[in-house]
């Protein structure tokens, strides 16, 4: 699974608000370009960004399968026609390139996910979107970040003991029905005591961040990040 | 070292109550995209329980805290938390092939949540007829599968029928199915949000 990895390789050295700014400029710039000779140089502007967060290329396909299974097929699906000539050669080639350059910003993410701290991301989120929306944001990143694996659990203890009692050998509805009920009212009594839990600790809108500061390499990076984006629009 | 003095201001209760069951919803959808997933009859795709959630949220959260907590749960998505389908993070899957689907989440809980409630306050679900139910969460679904496969065929350069063959049609009898076990669940009214 993909996720953060303590390291001290270049990007783990750089800004998240830096980081930020590339993966949206790469995304802007591939979705506008899917064209043989722009892909091309995002592949390497891509293998650039894999090396510079230490990203293993094996790992993070095993990690986006899924998506990769649908980009895969869709080229396929695209090409095929019912009737000669049977395979639409030009038609699977545009969406093989638009697959590709998919898969491309997939990696450039993956890229953000293993060099970035929950925390570091948090107090990007706060300092980035003004006012109370942002607060909130960051805070309930940083919650949901908490609550993932105890939720996680619950719903694992559900269903176990939905097996032991053979709720496995039950209708479709009735096993949904079951762990979504059981689900709902577990996160719900969290939820409240999470509230008394906040409001027992003057939650307020204007906590301490962690320091975030520009260093002199996240210029150069933050220009990157900009010529991408505008480069979308070429 | 430099110490910042500063009076606190004390975030509202009603708030606190909605932003925290807000985040923990957030959080159990993203366990939910990882853990649930079931097998069901006469489909190749197992079930997860993903977009249950969002059902959810429209309906016990409301107009306003359920979108919220859907937007909670990209932003964490976005940044690193591995809460998207199996267990996949980053800003990219907000823009990859699925997309569609996630930026649907949000207007499907507004719809829900308008539908149900209304403008006012937040209501006991329980006690909204079936049919209201069903047509609330079907015109959500029907918006999920409108997004998704419009942003599919754009960015995967594939014709409507194509996407439609390629993620839609798979997961239909799923999709249903999570809309009776939703009624079952909202009709069973063990929960009460108010």
């Amino acid at each position: 699974m993909l996720t953060y990895e303590p390291d001290d390789t270049f990007a783990h050295r750089l800004d998240p608000r830096t980081k930020l700014a590339v993966q949206i400029g790469f995304a802007a710039t591939a979705l506008a370009h899917p064209t043989p000779r722009a892909l091309l140089v995002l592949s390497a502007l891509t293998g650039v960004v894999m090396a510079g967060a230490g990203v293993s290329l094996r790992r993070t396909l095993a990690a986006y399968r899924f998506a990769l299974l649908v980009l895969a097929l869709a080229p396929v699906l695209s090409g095929a026609t019912l009737g000669a000539p049977w395979f639409d050669r030009a038609a699977a080639t545009a969406s093989g390139l638009a697959s590709y350059r998919v898969l491309l910003v997939l990696l450039v993410s993956a890229a953000y996910v293993r060099s970035t701290p929950v925390r570091d991301s948090r107090a990007a989120i706060q300092r980035t979107i003004p006012g109370k929306p942002g607060q909130l944001l960051g805070i309930g990143v940083a919650l949901v970040f908490r609550f993932l694996p105890v939720l996680r659990g619950d719903l694992r203890t559900i269903r176990e003991a939905m097996a032991a009692r053979l709720g496995t050998e039950r209708g479709a509805v009735d096993r949904v029905s079951t762990i979504g009920m059981l689900g709902l009212s577990r996160a719900f009594d969290r939820a409240d005591r999470l509230s008394l839990a906040l409001q027992a600790r003057c939650f307020a809108w204007n906590p301490t961040l962690p320091p975030l500061a520009f260093s002199r390499a996240d210029y150069p990076v933050l220009a990157v990040a900009v010529v991408l984006a505008c480069s979308a629009f070429i | 070292m430099a110490t910042n003095q500063n009076s606190v201001e004390r975030v509202d209760d009603a708030v606190v109550r909605s932003f925290a069951r807000a985040a923990v919803l957030a959080a159990l959808m993203g366990a939910a995209a990882v853990v649930g997933s079931i097998p069901i009859p006469f489909s190749p795709v197992p079930v997860s329980l993903g977009v249950l959630v969002v059902y959810l949220m429209g309906l016990y959260l409301g107009p306003v805290w359920g979108p919220a907590s859907v937007g909670l749960y990209l932003t964490a998505g976005a940044v690193g938390l591995p809460v998207f389908a199996n267990g996949a993070s980053g800003i990219g899957v907000l823009v990859g092939d699925s997309a569609g689907y996630l930026w649907a989440y949000p207007i499907a809980a507004l719809v829900i949540g308008t539908l149900i409630h209304g403008r006012g306050k937040l209501e006991n679900p329980a006690e909204t007829s079936i049919p209201v139910l069903a047509v609330a969460l079907l015109t959500a679904l029907t918006i999920i599968y409108a997004l998704g496969t419009v942003w599919l065929g754009y960015v995967l350069k594939v014709s409507m029928i194509e996407a439609v063959n390629l993620a839609v049609v798979p997961f239909i009898p799923g999709d249903l199915l999570k809309i009776v076990a939703t009624i079952v669940i909202v009709k069973g009214g063990r929960i009460d949000p108010t």
